[in-house]
């Protein structure tokens, strides 16, 4: 359903406003969403004064220095911290990116940091993601073939025909796309999202999978594939520079040809 | 989740517009202003069935400033539904999901609208 208010337990309020203690002169404000589920009080945004003189260059380097000198129970996800694994995907200056490819020199003024929009918060910047798990599982992100694992030679695939698979493959399943999207937003339970359909693209695609109708049967739905409107906010902010809006095109131009 | 008192992440709040967002908003939104704007024409056009009085009545309208704004906004909000429509035609042939591509459609079909509504008010205008 449309709601463009956040319901009543979600308001933002002020939150503390943490003071410089370096007296450093290359001073940056980082606003972040904080919540911590063991107050049962509303998110608050916090305002940290980082000292960018011992400071990396990307917008992680900000959160762990926040975490290490000022803050420790700032509570966000990463893991390989060069833009591989996805699990550090937030908003940050109003758009979802990784926060460990993101360099804060890009950004003027203030630093903005939520959790990624429209999801449940378990904790500050970490968003719930079940919905969208369980919707990848949905789409049977595997190669469905009659082969019994008996056979001598392996599946191949040609030169060509794994081609088509570029742009699609890489997808590291962030979130960032689906959670820009305000269709998924309003529809999140039923339509799939971005990130879910460029999945089963790359799987309806795949020449080595046996199943390609009765996933394009599956995907074809009012809800499922057709309430993208093609606002592309998902292609504006993949961190890895895919397309996910083509690959719905694709699907739905797929569904209308065949 | 378990726990239904998680708050819900901010979205529309803070997330930046972007070009291409902006024109798919705007094109709902224009699209029913059309539809309202061609449920109100239609009207206009039946009435004239009921005699020269009510067609004085819909001549002062158009001449006053307001009248003249609304048609000028509705030339406008066509031009624009029917561009921006365009690149959902394109979009639904498999072209232009470039990122760049995406874009420039975008302005085009916007700096376009604003062409054609100032094309429609000169020939409105017997200029040509």
């Amino acid at each position: 359903m449309v709601q463009f208010n956040l319901p009543q337990n979600s308001k933002i309020e002020i939150g503390k406003h943490y003071q410089d203690k370096t007296n450093s002169k290359n001073i940056k404000k980082v606003n972040i969403y904080r919540w911590d589920p063991s107050t049962g009080q509303n998110p608050r945004v916090d305002t940290f004064e980082v000292d960018m003189d011992n400071c990396g260059p990307k917008v992680l380097d900000i959160l762990f220095k926040i975490k290490n000198e000022i803050d420790p129970s700032l509570t966000f996800r990463r893991s390989c911290a060069h833009g591989v694994c996805g699990s550090c995907a937030m908003n940050i200056d109003g758009v979802n990116t990784l926060a460990c490819i993101k360099s804060h020199t890009d950004i003027n003024g203030d630093l903005n940091v939520y959790p990624l929009p429209h999801l449940k918060v378990v904790k500050d910047l970490i968003g719930d993601l079940t919905t969208l798990y369980k919707q990848y599982e949905s789409i049977k992100p595997w190669l469905e073939t009659e082969q019994t694992g008996e056979e001598k030679t392996e599946l191949q695939q040609s030169q060509r025909d794994r081609e088509k698979l570029d742009g699609y493959y890489e997808c590291i399943l962030c979130a960032c796309c689906s959670t820009s999207c305000p269709s998924y937003w309003w529809n999140g339970d039923k339509y799939l999202g971005p990130a879910v359909l460029l999945q089963a693209y790359r799987w309806i695609q795949d020449s080595r999978d046996g199943d390609k109708k009765e996933r394009l049967k599956k995907v074809a739905d009012e809800l499922k594939l057709y309430r993208c409107h093609t606002i592309m906010n998902c292609t504006n902010s993949c961190p890895k520079g895919l397309n996910p809006a083509k690959a719905i095109g694709s699907i739905k131009k797929m569904l209308a040809t065949s | 989740m378990q726990d239904k008192n998680n708050p819900l992440s901010p979205h529309l709040q803070i997330y930046k517009w972007q070009i291409s967002s902006l024109l798919s908003i705007t094109h709902r939104i224009v699209g029913v202003i059309n539809i309202l704007a061609i449920t109100i024409i239609c009207f206009f056009s039946l009435s004239l069935l009921l005699g020269a009085e009510s067609y004085e009545f819909i001549h002062n309208l158009f001449k006053s400033f307001l009248g003249k704004f609304i048609v000028v906004s509705i030339c406008w909000t066509f031009s624009f539904h029917i561009l921006n429509e365009l690149r959902h035609l394109l979009w639904d042939l498999g072209y232009g999901f470039d990122l760049k591509v995406a874009r420039v459609t975008g302005v085009l079909a916007l700096i376009g609208s604003f062409i054609l509504t100032i094309l429609f008010y000169l020939v409105g205008k017997n200029i040509f």
